[in-house]
């Protein structure tokens, strides 16, 4: 596995979800799509373990955050699409808020102790 | 939100294949894209694929993932949790056998007793605000009346100073006597039972004809045309629920009565009353303080507490007698009964206690299946610590041993309520219980409710000992099977040891209970009715004419013309050996005539106050060889006893002893009646055996006068024969038809009937908790057996060695089982403590016996003990001899 410290970092404990609803955002997208999205915007930084896209996303599909249904991709094959919900969108809103807001003070923290 | 969540939830449990389909595809997909990536990148097709799985992750463990993000693994384990329980009670058919049948026989007896007392004593009467109508009588505890009659000018004095009353109304306290002849004119007569009732009856009871009106105050005025309402079930059965019934002519003893109302279906009050006749406001009944046949109920305003109902009342009473000294005696007082709890009488507690009963015995039987499980959990030690050992968290296999718990809980629920059914059925269609509504008792809803708790019970109990266990313990104590200090047999120990306490405690209190049950049936059955001839036959043969009392119309000498007739024509019938009459036949319920008396050597001595009163009977010749109640002294009756001979009397042997204490003879002694109608002195020509005439308490003081003597006609026929009782009865049906065709004579009963219906309350329940008592006895024994048993499978190396090693056979076996013994014995003595403290609720169940007894509680203990002994000794001895011969041959 690609697991040194330049090739990329594993994602903190619960922001996949948030992730996952910001690809979302732009377009519906399979499993595959989100995975190679998430890595090129982040410049490969972010390192996705690509098995546990999956059951986030099937957590999110419980939850009614996403919504599922099949369709054809870009190389004509059966592919689940993955897209968001109202409810998902005001999840996505709040979370990213929630985020900024802690960033934003771990890196005050960072800047001045 | 939280729907959207079920309705996922509910895909992945019920549409299991489609969702994994789906997974399988999703990841597939992504599979060959990554190795699409793979090969672009340069590499070989199957290295592609290879690499691949290797930056998914693993493909079960992602898809295992998956599962789990679908929220419905936790259910999935505990149907595999079932599963397994259900294989392991196959895999043990014998012990799987006798868990589900001792869980289903306690869960059935106790369903069964629920709803017997759910549908006696918890579905409300069908009186609204039922708790603010009360049955007020009097008692007279300084005569040795228990219950005493209210007369008609009662009625106005309660009406009158008692505010808190909404409505007073009076009927007679007892059905008997008060029957009628129905004739619709369509069918053939049939007599009913009839209730006469003053107006503002239906207005206490809260309750509306659905057909026409009640009664009113114009009903009851004298010349007011007669009128009837007749019950629902009457309306049904006998006038073929005729909606144009209301204003019709019925004929009633053949007087035309209009037809004004149909009561509200479930409305039988008094019980077992099919039409209500307005009491009317004849004179002989209104002025006279004397003619006590009535009780009252009354409805209660809002907020008239029954304290104050108490008070009001006595104080009434009180009064009363303080203004009519001549008809009332200074000790009168009211007794003021709630209508449910008159409704059920002694019923109540009875019921109570054999549903009381019910749930011990399914302790009892939660008890021993929880030890069955124990020994199960305990023997498959190995199995469940291998898997605490590899990482199970102990919850998993307490879940394990719940879900046992609970599938044998289940299935002995539904067993249960098979066994629940079956138990109704037979109970129900019981000769007399006596009990009102016990007809309606039935599976409902709450009888499944009951069973689902009981289930539920058991399911915990049973599986709380095993998991308590072997939840905690490791894998080396596990695997040295039979070590004694190893934690688990411990623990399992002590859950033994607890189960034989509580089992034997449980055992000796239903076994105790059913025991002082027997003993006082046997005292109110046997020992003192005083009525030898079980076999002899008494009909009602009251003559009947129109009028409120329906003898009324009949002189006595008319009266005393028909009888003589009557008995003349059936004692020269071949195949009868006696026949008499009787005013009130023996044990017709807890009426009668209860006259005060004095004689001669007290004469003058009572003052008009305290006076006893006695049991007054008029009889004829061979009454009392007829039903088997010895004369000990003097003679009977005979026609030496004619209207203008001296007046004489028979005295049962409690008088005579009360004449004897003060030093004279009975026979030849004089005893006179305090009644207006009293013939004066009456000389005693014989003593009669003590006989029971009233159900219960009733004292055994009597007094007879021949029939000739008496101002009271005779109304039931007494006829013992070689015949079958069939044959008698149609008998005296042809002869009483023959004389007079207007008359019928009804109502057979034999003696034995008579005894057995008023003790039929007794019966139930000494059945029942004999039964109950049995089956706790075999659940002990199963328990001790299975303890030892047990033991001794654990401790099979030892037990081996020790004989081989030359112990004698009688010590070993000693050791082992002393233990379970102890806490056996433990167990009885709690169980004595605890029947002990039945005491107080003694008096009306324990009649003739008491809690206390000790020669009972000893006897039930040391019977209990020799039976534990017995299934202890018994595995244990056999046990020793197999182990010498098989398990030195295995080593």
């Amino acid at each position: 596995m690609k697991g040194d410290l330049l090739s990329g970092i594993d994602l903190p404990q619960g922001t996949l979800d948030l992730l996952i609803l910001k690809t979302l955002n732009l377009e519906p997208q399979h499993g595959w799509g989100i995975s190679e999205r998430i890595r090129q915007i982040s410049r490969e930084v972010l390192n996705v373990q690509q098995g546990s896209l999956y059951p986030a996303l099937h957590r999110l599909e419980r939850r009614g955050w996403i919504r599922a249904t099949w369709g054809v991709s870009d190389n004509n094959r059966r592919a689940k699409y993955y897209e968001l919900t109202p409810e998902g969108r005001r999840q996505l809103e709040d979370a990213s808020a929630s985020w900024q807001k802690l960033s934003a003070a771990v890196q005050i923290i960072l800047d001045t102790a | 939100m939280l729907l959207r969540d079920l309705l996922y939830r509910g895909r992945a449990l019920f549409q299991r294949k489609v969702m994994e389909d789906d997974l399988d595809a999703e990841l597939r997909f992504h599979l060959d894209r990554l190795t699409e990536q793979h090969v672009r990148a340069g590499k070989a097709p199957d290295e592609a694929r290879r690499l691949s799985r290797i930056d998914l992750g693993g493909v079960s463990q992602v898809k295992e993932q998956c599962r789990e993000s679908w929220g419905v693994s936790w259910i999935n384990a505990l149907a595999r949790d079932f599963g397994s329980a259900l294989v392991r009670m196959r895999r043990y058919p014998r012990s799987a056998v006798v868990v589900e049948s001792s869980l289903a026989l306690g869960i059935g007896m106790s369903v069964a007793m629920f709803s017997l007392v759910d549908a006696v004593l918890l579905r409300p009467l069908p009186f609204p605000d039922q708790d603010s109508i009360y049955v007020i009588q009097k008692a007279d505890p300084l005569a040795g009346a228990h219950v005493e009659e209210l007369a008609y000018p009662e009625l106005v004095d309660l009406q009158e100073s008692i505010p808190g009353f909404e409505y007073v109304a009076v009927t007679p306290t007892s059905l008997y006597g008060y029957a009628r002849v129905l004739e619709t004119g369509t069918a053939d007569p049939v007599q009913l039972e009839a209730s006469p009732v003053s107006h503002d009856f239906f207005r206490v009871l809260g309750v509306t004809p659905r057909l026409g009106r009640g009664f009113t105050d114009s009903d009851e005025q004298v010349g007011a045309p007669p009128v009837v309402v007749i019950s629902d079930r009457t309306w049904r059965e006998h006038l073929r629920a005729d909606p144009g019934i209301i204003g019709r002519t019925v004929r009633l003893n053949g007087q035309g009565h209009t037809v004004i109302g149909v009561m509200a279906p479930g409305v039988e009050f008094p019980r077992g009353a099919a039409l209500w006749v307005p009491l009317g406001i004849v004179q002989r009944i209104v002025e006279r303080r004397g003619a006590t046949f009535l009780q009252a109920v009354a409805r209660a305003k809002p907020g008239y507490s029954r304290q104050q109902v108490d008070r009001d009342v006595s104080a009434l009473f009180t009064r009363l007698a303080d203004e009519y000294p001549e008809s009332y005696s200074s000790s009168q007082r009211g007794v003021v009964t709630p209508l449910v709890n008159y409704w059920t009488g002694s019923a109540r507690i009875h019921l109570w206690i054999v549903l009381g009963a019910s749930l011990l015995l399914l302790t009892a039987s939660a008890i021993s299946s929880g030890g069955l499980l124990l020994s199960r959990a305990v023997s498959r030690r190995s199995e469940i610590a291998t898997h605490l050992a590899l990482g199970a968290p102990p919850r998993r296999v307490l879940a394990q041993m719940t879900a046992e718990g609970a599938v044998a809980g289940g299935i002995a629920a539904i067993a249960g309520l098979g066994i629940a059914y079956l138990v109704i059925r037979s109970l129900v269609n019981w000769p007399p219980a006596d009990i009102p509504r016990l007809s309606e008792a039935s599976l409902d809803l709450n009888s499944f409710c009951f069973a689902a708790g009981a289930a539920a019970f058991v399911a915990v109990l049973c599986s709380l000992a095993p998991g308590w266990a072997v939840s905690r313990m490791r894998l080396e104590s596990a695997i040295r099977e039979g070590d004694l200090r190893s934690s688990v047999s411990q623990r399992a120990n002590r859950a033994r040891d607890l189960f034989v306490l509580a089992q034997s405690a449980v055992t000796f209190v239903l076994l105790a209970t059913a025991v002082l049950l027997v003993l006082s049936y046997r005292s109110v059955a046997f020992v003192e009715t005083g009525l030898a001839n079980r076999d002899a036959l008494t009909m009602d043969v009251s003559l009947r004419g129109p009028g409120l009392f329906p003898s009324q119309s009949f002189d006595t000498g008319t009266t005393h013309a028909f009888y003589s007739r009557l008995l003349q024509r059936l004692r020269k019938e071949p195949g009868v050996t006696s026949a008499a009459a009787i005013l009130l036949r023996p044990l017709a319920g807890p009426i009668g005539w209860d006259i005060p008396y004095e004689f001669e050597f007290e004469a003058g001595s009572w003052d008009g106050k305290q006076r006893p009163k006695a049991n007054y009977e008029v009889v004829t010749a061979d009454y009392f060889e007829t039903v088997g109640s010895p004369l000990l002294q003097g003679r009977d009756f005979d026609n030496r006893d004619a209207q203008e001979a001296e007046p004489v009397a028979i005295i049962s042997e409690t008088l005579a002893d009360h004449v004897r204490s003060a030093g004279h003879t009975p026979i030849g002694h004089r005893v006179r009646l305090a009644t207006r109608w009293s013939p004066g002195w009456m000389r005693v020509v014989g003593v009669s055996g003590d006989a029971r005439y009233r159900s219960g308490t009733h004292s055994g003081a009597h007094i007879f006068v021949p029939i000739l003597q008496a101002v009271q006609a005779t109304r039931h026929v007494v006829i013992r024969g070689q015949r079958p009782r069939q044959e008698l009865e149609a008998l005296v049906q042809r002869i009483v038809r023959e004389i007079d065709p207007s008359q019928n004579a009804g109502d057979p009963h034999t003696i034995g009937e008579l005894i057995d219906r008023d003790t039929a309350r007794h019966r139930f329940n000494v059945i029942l908790l004999l039964w109950f008592g049995a089956c706790a006895v075999i659940l002990a024994v199963t328990a001790v057996y299975s303890v030892i048993a047990e033991t001794m499978a654990a401790r099979r190396t030892e037990v081996a060695i020790k004989s081989a090693l030359g112990a004698r056979r009688s010590r070993v076996v000693r050791d082992l089982v002393v233990r379970t013994l102890r806490f056996a014995v433990l167990g009885l003595v709690l169980g004595t403590a605890a029947v002990s403290s039945f005491g107080s609720l003694s008096l009306d169940v324990f009649r003739g016996t008491s809690a206390q007894d000790p020669i009972v509680l000893i006897s039930v203990a040391a019977f209990l003990f020799v039976v534990s002994l017995g299934a202890a000794v018994w595995p244990a001895w056999h046990a020793t001899r197999d182990c010498r011969r098989t398990l030195l041959r295995e080593s």
